[in-house]
């Protein structure tokens, strides 16, 4: 009854903050920086704090006290989903203490829950290494699906904050209208790489190639999750000796060296990636990440 | 027979959850997470107070339930199978429930569960880097605390990490030693309170501390009379036990605790995945050791070496530092000492020990480690260990969907 009343307050409260404050101060809590960069292009005036960065695999992240502290403060958290952040992600709700954000009908919004994933699995078994029966989770590096996240983020923030939605409805308008004038740039650019074939780093890139029609013909880890071996790079090395792969492909969050040994001997061009904003250089938002992602593929010669 | 019956219940929990599951849609988040530890050793020796022992043995195999129970409620249960001396006992040592709804970044818990006092105390035996928890925790929390009780804390909305908790338990397993069984002890005799802060520097390093003090009414021992047997283990509470090996019960205690912690972590670009660096380190103060027995009489002429004093207190540290420098491999080293007072009859006789530790192990993927590690102990006057060298290799994985780990 007490919590009840607390609550009530809190809610009539919440019209005076917000006419306080005459701009949208939505607090937002991003797993990736892919995500914390397309909040930023829906709501220009948000509070935004990443977890990771391009140069950390969002699989290991520690559930550490300065995660706790922006988890408590979050009105929105936004993540990939498909269990990619199932090592830390359910602590840091957990110690966070934040009702806000537990769950999807709430402040939590999944990425993976608003598109078709890749590569579903019936059945999982620890003996496959780190797969997830929900999909492949790196899905930002599809246009077409990142336009769909793009509308339901938008409509989650919509509903959590609306008395601001005229500000999400236009910068998503904006967005959207940007994106799509891309797209067939980029659908241009990826032309002459359909049917190459490359070996890649784990399945990071696997809806960047589906959709550019790139074919990974094999995977620096031996499972996916587990760290190349010696063994396994000379088994790579026979495959690469049929000739027909154009480049080895790292994320800026993997380890390099397996692909220089398998490159310098097969004589292939190693390729590192970005894996999100801030990946390399060239990569400062969205629209920048997949413009450095093909002039970088299309580099290679 | 109280073993029998949490094994019926805990069936029935099982069962429970499982039908739970057969009904949910959602296979990860919302479903029980259902997972197992296993854990076997062989070793050279013997730790003082430690819970493995010479030879080939188990650690704690676990079972461990968690779920989201509805919108308001998180439970989970933990029972612990161990065998010692031939005997196999099956112990819970988490069945809580916590809340997931209140406003203002506060939760409560309860039930048994872990306390939050200190650094270690909280985090699940099986993701420690080495075999044994340290001395100080052997000695003064018999290896772990966990108790029946409750907990409120609270997250302050700073960027800055701060949290607060208070906690109220039963804290039968931190109760001084009663050699004539006729003491009148508290019902709930532990309370504490902690706090702990924490933030990034950088991109790549980490860091909390934490400050944590134990309020134990039932710690403070008392002086026996002087017909007291020569047979002077009673620290160690036996609760009807012949074998003292294998309890989770403090060995020192006194009223007051007091625990400073700290711990650092460290990867390159704050990327966990192929290398990582933890140092932490805590201390423990055990003040009131050793009191009168209210209406005792004084003696006045006893000469002993060291007659007792307000002033005794318990002490214990370590440092310890562990470097993954591959996805297979990691390695640490770990120094700690406890300085205890046995109470032998109406004196203090003054003890030490020394853990110099390193380890080695080697992990199949994040769910396996296959551990080597040696000890060599320093003692004075401590169970009878002087300089002794052991040698343990042991594995550790778990098996099932297994939860997120804490920092």
């Amino acid at each position: 009854m007490r919590i009840n009343s607390k609550l009530l307050l809190a809610v009539a409260a919440m019209p005076l903050l917000f006419t306080a404050t005459a701009k949208a101060e939505l607090n937002v809590f991003a797993c990736e920086v892919e995500y914390a960069a397309l909040a930023k292009a829906l709501a220009p005036s948000a509070d935004i704090y990443s977890a990771t960065t391009a140069m950390q695999d969002p699989h290991q992240v520690q559930a550490r006290p300065s995660l706790i502290a922006k988890m408590r403060q979050a009105d929105l958290v936004v993540c990939a989903g498909a269990d990619l952040e199932i090592g830390w992600l359910p602590m840091l709700q957990m110690k966070a203490s934040n009702p806000k954000v537990k769950s999807t009908d709430k402040g939590l919004f999944f990425a993976a829950e608003q598109v078709d994933t890749l590569d579903k699995l019936a059945s999982v078994d620890r003996s496959m290494g780190d797969v997830h029966a929900k999909g492949n989770p790196h899905l930002h590096l599809d246009p077409e699906r990142m336009l769909s996240i793009a509308q339901a983020l938008s409509a989650k923030m919509i509903k959590l904050d609306p008395q601001n939605s005229g500000e999400y409805q236009q910068s998503l308008a904006d967005f959207s209208q940007r994106w799509q004038a891309k797209i067939p740039q980029w659908r241009e650019q990826a032309k002459g790489l359909a049917g190459k074939k490359v070996i890649a780093y784990h399945s990071s890139f696997r809806y960047l190639f589906h959709w550019a029609g790139i074919e990974q013909v094999a995977d620096l880890e031996p499972k996916p999750g587990l760290a190349p071996t010696s063994s396994h790079l000379a088994s790579l090395l026979t495959r690469a000796e049929q000739g027909d792969v154009m480049a080895v492909i790292v994320a800026s969050y993997q380890d390099e060296r397996g692909a220089k040994w398998l490159g310098e001997r097969a004589n292939l061009p190693v390729l590192m990636l970005p894996m999100s904003v801030g990946g390399n250089e060239q990569s400062k938002d969205l629209f920048s990440l997949y413009d450095s992602l093909f002039a970088l593929l299309n580099g290679v010669k | 027979m109280s073993a029998l019956n949490t094994r019926v219940s805990l069936l029935a929990l099982a069962c429970a959850f499982s039908s739970y599951s057969a009904m949910a849609e959602d296979s990860s988040l919302t479903n029980p997470n259902i997972s197992a530890v296993l854990d076997g050793y062989y070793q050279t020796g013997d730790r003082p107070l430690a819970e493995r022992e010479e030879g080939f043995g188990l650690g704690e195999t676990e079972l461990a339930l968690s779920a989201n129970i509805d919108d308001n409620f998180y439970g989970k249960v933990t029972a612990v199978i161990e065998s010692a001396d031939g005997e196999t006992e099956l112990n819970l040592e988490e069945a809580f429930i916590q809340t997931l709804a209140l406003p203002s970044g506060l939760s409560a818990r309860a039930g048994r569960f872990l306390s939050d006092i200190g650094y270690l105390n909280n985090q699940h035996k099986h993701t420690d880097s080495f075999t044994e928890r340290p001395a100080a925790y052997r000695a003064f929390l018999g290896n772990h605390y966990f108790d029946d009780g409750i907990r409120l804390s609270y997250v302050a909305p700073t960027d800055l990490y701060w949290t607060m908790g208070v906690e109220a338990f039963s804290g039968d397993s931190l109760r001084a030693a009663d050699e004539h069984g006729d003491r009148d002890f508290d019902d709930v005799g532990v309370f504490t309170a902690l706090t702990k802060i924490g933030g990034d520097i950088g991109i790549e390093s980490s860091w909390q501390l934490g400050l944590s003090y134990l309020r134990n009414e039932n710690g403070l021992a008392y002086a026996e009379e002087h017909e007291g047997e020569e047979e002077h283990e009673g620290e160690e509470e036996h609760e009807g036990e012949e074998e003292h090996e294998h309890s989770h019960s403090a060995s020192y205690t006194g009223e007051n605790t007091y625990i400073a912690d700290f711990v650092y972590k460290w990867a390159p670009n704050g990327n966990y995945k192929y290398q990582n660096l933890t140092v932490s380190g805590e201390y423990f103060r055990v003040t009131d050791i050793f009191g009168e027995e209210p209406g005792h009489v004084e003696d006045i002429d006893d000469m002993d070496e060291h007659e007792i004093s307000d002033d005794d207190y318990h002490e214990g540290w370590y440092l310890s530092s562990v470097y993954q420098f591959s996805p297979s491999w990691s390695a640490g080293v770990r120094y700690g000492e406890v300085d205890t007072y046995e109470i032998h009859e109406d004196h203090l006789d003054p003890q030490k020990l020394k853990e110099t530790e390193v380890s080695l192990a080697w992990h199949s993927s994040h769910f396996t480690a296959v551990r080597f590690q040696f000890t060599h102990q320093d003692g004075t006057n401590f169970d009878g260990v002087e300089d002794d060298n052991i040698f343990t290799l042991q594995y550790v994985m778990t098996l099932g969907a297994h939860g997120a780990h804490q920092f």
